[in-house]
């Protein structure tokens, strides 16, 4: 048997360590946080304030009194959580809410399977789950986007724009009633400020995001760009069977956490697949599973749920599609 | 120590245990038959009581029991007396327009067509959301005691559709199924005043 | 082993639920609340200590090859026995338990004592079993509604402790599953296994 040999020094070092990773991240998430805080002022720094902190707090204190180890907070890790899940909730939500959402988040689905690099589930998505089930009365209660600082606290209440398709098609509506009815439906209201999360009202924050994302090699576009692709395909083909009960593509990929989902949450290292062949089979059974829910289930969006079930298939993913062995002969 | 597996040995066996099971079966159906009847019209009676004024008769007896035809949906009727004066008209009507599978519920009627109460029967909606209507205080329920769906200021529909109901927070599916189930409730009550049964008992 | 012995060791080495995990069905469905835990845990212990009696006193007359029908008939007559009784005299635990009893039947803890103990110890010994591992099964179901109904309702053994609502999660079987793992994990901690 040969051995295997290392070259002698000097080594190339890359400079990528999950510290770096993260901070790129949250750098690529500051358009949307910025967006957030424009249109929600206080509330919305009071959430992402309250999610660093308790991720942070979490994390610490498992780590040093169940794990008794060294304390793993340095990698930021818990910071993107934190960031993450204030801006899957709505503004208006109270401070202990994303308290019990970062416990869930870095105690159940992180720190319980180990820490990171162990966990199954994404974090963020896992906490933001746990309170659309547990407090559904308040993860429904969407505030209009108000403009200015201050203006949340009289702000106006609304219906996301997928609830209110929904909750109207459920009356015997059609979509192009709907759609003219509703003035805040235009392409322009949704690509630049519409009712939703804290994160996900502004389209164009995300998309930077993306840009960002890719150009510092962060992430590989295949989950992104094939759920998006799935998407339209999917909710297209509906569309053209039945133009009064479904919505049209561009809708659906503009609206919901579509963005915010398939390019922070899916991309997710540890809980996606790590061959570019997985990660579209990845991608593909979030887009299919998302429009499924929004168009024949009970809740009007689905996103989050498609990732997590598409996480827990990971494994999976990454058993039956691995990449060629190298040295072996190519058929 | 256990006796041959042979089909002989088997049958018998086998034959034996079937036996024994279904007499001491049997016997037990036949001790608790009555208890169990007695139980439901209880539990029947309590659920008529709960929608009624005070009555001193036995509603769910078969001749005060009657079955009202809505729509192609069965309905059954309970009527309530005090002495020979009737006091009002328990329906039990359901939906299926639940949030999730079948919703049913008792109404109470005064004989002038006034609910006197409301109450959940059976339903399978979401614990802590639509499951609210199980609450006989919650005041989702309460707004519908004292209202005469006849009165044309009072709507049978929630508020988001035309209405004057107050639909629970987040549950606009079960409140809306709810108001069906009155709705169809009501037309069963229209039905036995219009038919002068109604008059016959008075 | 003494007949103490054999009662502790369904509650701890044996317990049904935190140790075999075994019954994972009516535990899930049936936790909501403390009660409901409770009777559910109840209802399978009468049956259990039966089903575990008549099993170990006709054992020795049953051919091999027709063990698991018998012992399947014994049992199901046990519970439609116990849900003309619940039906009868406590119509309101019938009501909330509902489907769940027939589902004794199905309750691997049922079969799985039948099969792994009852057919090769005496009556009494088997009615000690009976005992030890249904109390260990309605313990665990009690401790794990009483939590549920704790985060999800806010109340305990019914009663309400604070206004508002709780997390529903608890209430529905997700939180059920997260509440039975850490519990398992603690209970594992306790007793060192």
């Amino acid at each position: 048997m040969k051995q295997l040999l290392v070259s002698p020094s000097p080594h190339v070092h890359g400079k990528e360590n999950t510290r770096n990773l993260m901070r790129d991240v949250i750098i690529a998430l500051l358009p949307a946080v910025a967006v957030s805080i424009y249109y929600f002022g206080l509330s919305a720094i009071i959430l992402l304030v309250a999610g660093i902190a308790s991720c942070i707090l979490v994390e610490y204190l498992i780590q040093r009194f169940c794990f008794k180890g060294k304390s793993t907070i340095g990698d930021c890790s818990a910071i993107v959580t934190g960031i993450l899940l204030a801006l899957n909730l709505p503004p208006a939500s109270p401070w202990w809410i994303i308290v019990i959402g970062s416990i869930v988040a870095i105690g159940v689905a992180k720190m319980t399977f180990g820490g990171l690099g162990q966990n199954i589930f994404n974090p963020a998505l896992v906490g933001r789950v746990f309170l659309l089930v547990s407090f559904p009365v308040i993860m429904t209660d969407w505030t209009a986007p108000a403009s200015f600082f201050g203006a949340s606290l009289d702000a106006s209440t609304g219906a996301t724009p997928l609830a209110l398709v929904k909750e109207a098609l459920a009356n015997g509506q059609t979509v192009s009633q709907i759609f003219a009815d509703n003035p805040s439906l235009s392409y322009s209201q949704l690509l630049f400020a519409r009712v939703g999360s804290a994160g996900e009202i502004s389209a164009i924050a995300l998309l930077i995001g993306f840009v960002y994302l890719l150009a510092r090699r962060v992430i590989k576009p295949h989950i992104t760009l094939s759920i998006w692709a799935t998407v339209f395909v999917f909710s297209g083909i509906l569309w053209l069977c039945n133009p009064d009960q479904f919505t049209d593509p561009i809708f659906n990929l503009l609206t919901g956490g579509m963005l915010l989902g398939s390019i922070f949450m899916a991309t997710d290292y540890v809980t996606s697949p790590m061959t570019t062949k997985g990660m579209v089979i990845f991608g593909v059974g979030i887009g299919v599973i998302t429009i499924l829910i929004r168009e024949f289930g009970s809740y009007p969006e689905g996103i989050s749920f498609a990732i997590l079930i598409m996480n827990a298939v990971v494994p999976l993913i990454n058993m039956y599609v691995k990449p060629k062995r190298f040295a072996k002969e190519a058929k | 120590m256990a006796i041959e597996s042979s089909l002989r040995n088997m049958v018998i066996v086998l034959f034996a245990v079937c036996l024994v099971a279904s007499a001491a079966l049997g016997g037990i159906y036949t001790l608790t038959k009555e208890p169990i009847e007695a139980a439901q019209v209880a539990k029947t009676n309590s659920a008529i009581a709960a929608v009624v004024p005070e009555f001193d008769n036995n509603p769910s007896d078969s001749a005060n029991v009657r079955e009202i035809d809505v729509d192609g949906a069965v309905s059954k009727v309970y009527v309530a007396k005090k002495g020979e004066e009737v006091v009002g008209y328990a329906i039990e009507s359901s939906t299926s327009k639940g949030f999730s599978g079948n919703i049913t519920i008792m109404v109470g009627f005064a004989p002038d067509g006034t609910i006197v109460n409301t109450s959940v029967i059976s339903h399978a909606e979401t614990p802590g959301l639509g499951a609210k209507i199980a609450n006989p205080e919650d005041p989702f329920i309460v707004q519908f005691a004292g209202k005469n769906p006849g009165n044309p200021d009072f709507k049978l529909a929630v508020k988001k559709d035309g209405g004057s109901v107050d639909a629970i927070t987040a549950s606009t599916i079960t409140s809306r199924a709810f108001c069906d189930a009155v709705t169809t409730a009501y037309k069963v009550f229209c039905k036995i005043n219009e038919s002068g049964e109604a008059q016959e008992q008075l | 082993m003494s007949k103490f012995g054999l009662i502790t060791k369904g509650i701890i080495k044996e317990n049904p639920t935190f140790a075999l995990v075994l019954g994972m069905c009516p535990t899930i469905a049936t936790t909501t609340s403390a009660i409901n835990g409770l009777g559910m845990g109840l209802a399978t212990t009468f049956v259990l200590i039966l089903s575990n009696m008549l099993i170990a006193a006709v054992a020795p007359v049953i051919p091999a090859k027709i063990k698991i029908p018998s012992y399947i008939v014994i049992i199901a007559s046990l519970v439609t026995v116990l849900q003309f009784v619940m039906q009868a005299y406590v119509p309101d635990l019938y009501a909330t338990l509902g489907i769940f009893i027939p589902l004794i039947v199905v309750n691997c803890i049922i079969l799985g004592r039948a099969e792994a103990f009852a057919c090769k110890h005496s009556v009494l010994d088997s009615a000690m079993d009976g005992i030890g591992i249904g109390l260990g099964f309605s313990l665990s179901l009690t401790v794990i509604g009483f939590v549920r109904e704790l985060l999800g309702g806010l109340s305990i053994f019914g009663n309400r402790i604070a206004e508002g609502d709780g997390m529903l999660a608890f209430v529905l079987a997700p939180g059920g599953f997260l509440v039975l793992g850490y519990l398992m994990v603690l209970f594992r901690k306790v007793t060192k296994q």
